[in-house]
C-alpha cells in the first residue's frame, strides 16, 4: 500500500477546486497553482524512482477486492509518463504566466488546466477499463472547455470537429468496455490479461482489441480520422497548445502501448500490421499537410500528427526493440514538441503575428532564439546526434529487419518532409527581411523569461540526445515491464485477490 | 426580458411542488446507500425543482431567490466528495475507504445506519443539483436575449478581454468604413 499513488490525481483536482472557490483572477492564485504544479513534479519524480526497474505500485481504491475494486497501478511506463506530464504542465503554466497579465487572464483557465492534468494523470495510473473511460472523459471535458474558452467567433467552429470526433470515439469506447465485460467478465486490466491469455486465438478477443484500436487511434490522431487535430490545435493560445501537443495525443499512444503489450496476447498480428500500415500513411499525409500550411501553429500541429505516426509504427512493428524505441520516442517527442510550440509562441509575441508572410528578421533580433529553434527543428527531423535521431533510427532499422521496405521509406520520406516544413518556418520567420509595421506585443522582460523557459526545455532535449544510452536504458526497462505481462498481472492480482470466474 | 408562463395554476402550485419534490429528494438521497436512489438522482430532482421555479417565476427572480451561487454549491460538492475520499488516508486506510456505524436503538430515531459514503453522496448531490441549475440558467438566459452571465458573475467566469460579439462586429464595420 502506497498512498502516494493517489497524489497525481488528487493534487491537481484539489488545486482546481481551490481556484474555483477563489473565483476571480489574482496574483496569489498564480502562486498557488505554480507551487502545486511544482509539488506534482516532485511527487512524479519520487514515483519514478520507486517504480523504474522494480515491481509496480498497486493501490486498490476503498480496499474493495476483485470485480468490485478499482486498482490504481503505477509501473515503469506510467511513472515516466506521470513525470513528463508534470514537467510539461509546470513549464506551460509558467509560460502562460508570462503570456498574459494577471488581469487579462481568463478566470477559468488555471482551474481547467489543473482538471486536464488530473484527467491525464488518472489515465496513466488506472488499472481498470471503465475507470480509464472516466479518466478520458475528465480529460476531454476539460479540453473541450479550454479549447473554446478563449477562442474568437471565427475560431470556435474549428472546435466542433474536435468535439464530434472525440464524442464519437468516446461512445465507441463505452460500448467496447461493455463488450469487454461481456467477453471477459471483468474490467480489471490484470484480470482481462489473464483471461485473454486463456482465450488466445478466439475471435472475440480480436474484436475487442480492434475496437479499442479504433478508439485510441482516433484519440491519438492516426491517419483516416486525424483531421480534427491539425485544425483545432492552432486556435489554442501557445502555452495551452504546447500542453495539448505534449500530452493529449500521447495519452492515446500510451493506452495503445498498455493494451497491446500488457493486456492483450502478443499474437494479435493482424492488429499490429493494420497499425503499422496506418502509421505509414499518417506520417506521409500529415507531413505533406505541414508543408501546405502558412502559419507556425498550423505547421507544428500537422508535424505533430506526422510524429505520432512514428510512435504508432513502432508499436505496429511490435518487437521488443521497437517498443523500447516507442517509449524513447515518446519521451523525446513530449519535450521537443512542446518546446517548439513555446518557441513559436516567442516568435509570435516578438513579431505580433504568426503568419509567415508577415514575419521576418527574427535571426537579427534574437540569434539565441534562432539557435534554439534550429536545434529543436533538427532534433524533430532526426539529425544525429540530437534526440530525434535515435528513436527514428531504431524504428527504421526494425522495419527493415521485418522486411517492411515501404514503411521504412515512408518514415524516411516523412522525416525529409518534416525538415522541409521546418525550413519553411526558418526561411520566412528567421532568415528573411523584417517587416516594418510589426513589433513585440509583450514586455521585453516577459520575452526574456519565455526564452529562458524554452532554453531549459532545449537543454533537456539535448541531454536526451547526447545521453541517449541512459535514456534508452530507462526506456528498455519500462518496455520490458510492459512486454512481460506476468509482472503487471501478478503485482495487481496479489493486491486484489483472485476474482470470481465469469 | 425573459418570457415566462402566465399560468395561474403553475404559479400557485409551484411552492407546494417545490417543497414536495425536495422532501422526496432528501429521502432518496438518504436511502441511496443501501437501496435504489442516491446522490445523483436526488441532485437531479432538486435541480429540476428549481428549474420549475424558474419557469414559473421567471429566471431573473430565480437568480435573486437562490440562497447560494449554484456554481459554488457544485464546487463545494466536489470538494466534499474528494475530502471524504482523502480522509481515510489520515487514519491509515486506502483512498475512498468507507466506514459505517450502526445503532440498533438510537435515541429518538430508533435503528440508525450512518457511514462516510453518505458524505460522498451528499457531495454528488450538491454537484449535480448545482450544475443542473447553472447549466439550464445559462442556456435559457443566452437563448432568450439576456447576457449568459450577470454582471456579478462576469468577474468569475469571463475575461475582461472578452466583449459581446455585437460590439466587436460594430467596431469592425466602423474600421472598414474609414
Amino acid at each position: 500500500m502506497n498512498n502516494l499513488v493517489i497524489a497525481p490525481f488528487a493534487l491537481p483536482l484539489a488545486t482546481a477546486l481551490l481556484c474555483l472557490f477563489a473565483g476571480r483572477v489574482a496574483v496569489w492564485r498564480r502562486w498557488v497553482v505554480g507551487t502545486s504544479a511544482f509539488v506534482q513534479l516532485l511527487v512524479a519524480v519520487v514515483l519514478v524512482f520507486q517504480v523504474v526497474g522494480q515491481t509496480p505500485l498497486v493501490v486498490v481504491m476503498g480496499g474493495w477486492t476483485a470485480p468490485l475494486g478499482v486498482a490504481l497501478v503505477v509501473d515503469g511506463l506510467a511513472g515516466l509518463m506521470l513525470c513528463l506530464s508534470a514537467l510539461v504542465a509546470f513549464v506551460c503554466i509558467l509560460f502562460s504566466y508570462l503570456e498574459l497579465q494577471v488581469e487579462d487572464e481568463q478566470p477559468m483557465r488555471l482551474p481547467l488546466m489543473q482538471l486536464l492534468g488530473a484527467g491525464i494523470n488518472l489515465t496513466f495510473i488506472t488499472g481498470d477499463l471503465f475507470n480509464l473511460f472516466v479518466a478520458f472523459e475528465i480529460m476531454l471535458v476539460a479540453s473541450y472547455a479550454l479549447l473554446t474558452l478563449e477562442a474568437n467567433d471565427r475560431h470556435i467552429k474549428e472546435a466542433f470537429p474536435y468535439l464530434t470526433v472525440n464524442m464519437f470515439a468516446s461512445s465507441i469506447f463505452l460500448m467496447t468496455a461493455g463488450l469487454a465485460y461481456a467477453v471477459f467478465g471483468t474490467l480489471n486490466l490484470a484480470q482481462i490479461s489473464e483471461r485473454a491469455a486463456a482465450m488466445e486465438g478466439e475471435f472475440s478477443v480480436l474484436l475487442v482489441m480492434l475496437l479499442l484500436m479504433v478508439v485510441f487511434g482516433i484519440k491519438a490522431g492516426v491517419f483516416p480520422l486525424y483531421y480534427w487535430l491539425p485544425n483545432s490545435y492552432p486556435i489554442l493560445p501557445y502555452s495551452l497548445a504546447a500542453l495539448y501537443c505534449g500530452m493529449l495525443t500521447k495519452v492515446g499512444v500510451y493506452v495503445l502501448l498498455r493494451m497491446l503489450c500488457t493486456v492483450f496476447p502478443h499474437s494479435l498480428e493482424r492488429v499490429h500490421i493494420v497499425l503499422a500500415l496506418l502509421a505509414g500513411a499518417t506520417m506521409v499525409m500529415a507531413a505533406l499537410g505541414a508543408i501546405s500550411r502558412n502559419f507556425i501553429r498550423g505547421i507544428l500541429s500537422f508535424q505533430h500528427v506526422s510524429q505520432i505516426g512514428y510512435m504508432i509504427l513502432a508499436i505496429g512493428l511490435f518487437t521488443p526493440m521497437a517498443i523500447t524505441a516507442c517509449v524513447f520516442y515518446v519521451i523525446h517527442h513530449i519535450i521537443v514538441k512542446s518546446s517548439l510550440f513555446l518557441m513559436g509562441g516567442i516568435a509570435y509575441f516578438r513579431s505580433g503575428t504568426d503568419y509567415l508572410e508577415r514575419m521576418g528578421g527574427l535571426w537579427k533580433i534574437s540569434p539565441l532564439l534562432g539557435c534554439l529553434f534550429l536545434l529543436q527543428a533538427f532534433s524533430l527531423s532526426g539529425i544525429p546526434p540530437l534526440s530525434g535521431f535515435w528513436g527514428k533510427y531504431i524504428v527504421i532499422s526494425e522495419s527493415l529487419d521485418k522486411g517492411y521496405f515501404w514503411l521504412a521509406s515512408a518514415a524516411l520520406l516523412a522525416s525529409l518532409l518534416t525538415m522541409v516544413s521546418m525550413m519553411k518556418i526558418w526561411l520566412k520567420a528567421y532568415w528573411s527581411k523584417a517587416h516594418e509595421e510589426q513589433g513585440p506585443t509583450v514586455s521585453p522582460n516577459a520575452i526574456r523569461g519565455m526564452t529562458l523557459i524554452a532554453a531549459v526545455m532545449v537543454f533537456f532535449s539535448l541531454c536526451i540526445g547526447l545521453n541517449a544510452e541512459f535514456f534508452l536504458n530507462i526506456a528498455q526497462t519500462a518496455a520490458n515491464g510492459l512486454m512481460d505481462q506476468s509482472i503487471y498481472r501478478e503485482s495487481v492480482l496479489q493486491t486484489l485477490g483472485k476474482g470470481g470466474n465469469p | 426580458m425573459t418570457k415566462h408562463t402566465d399560468s395561474i395554476l403553475l404559479k400557485s402550485l409551484i411552492q407546494l411542488v417545490l417543497l414536495m419534490v425536495n422532501i422526496l429528494s432528501v429521502y432518496v438521497l438518504f436511502r441511496g446507500h443501501q437501496l435504489p436512489g442516491g446522490g445523483f438522482i436526488a441532485g437531479l430532482m432538486t435541480g429540476i425543482s428549481f428549474i420549475l421555479l424558474g419557469l414559473a417565476k421567471g429566471w431573473e427572480a430565480l437568480g435573486k431567490n437562490l440562497p447560494v451561487d449554484p456554481m459554488r454549491l457544485a464546487t463545494t460538492g466536489v470538494a466534499l466528495a474528494l475530502g471524504s475520499g482523502l480522509l481515510p488516508l489520515l487514519v491509515g486506510g486506502e483512498f475512498l475507504t468507507q466506514y459505517n456505524w450502526h445503532w440498533e436503538h438510537f435515541p429518538m430515531l430508533g435503528e440508525l445506519h450512518l457511514g462516510t459514503p453518505l458524505l460522498f453522496d451528499t457531495g454528488v448531490f450538491l454537484l449535480v443539483s448545482g450544475m443542473t441549475v447553472k447549466l439550464v440558467t445559462v442556456l435559457v438566459r443566452s437563448s432568450s436575449g439576456l447576457a449568459p452571465f450577470t454582471a456579478e458573475e462576469e468577474r468569475y467566469y469571463a475575461s475582461i478581454l472578452e466583449e459581446p460579439i455585437e460590439d466587436k462586429a460594430r467596431r469592425r464595420e466602423e474600421s472598414d468604413g474609414l
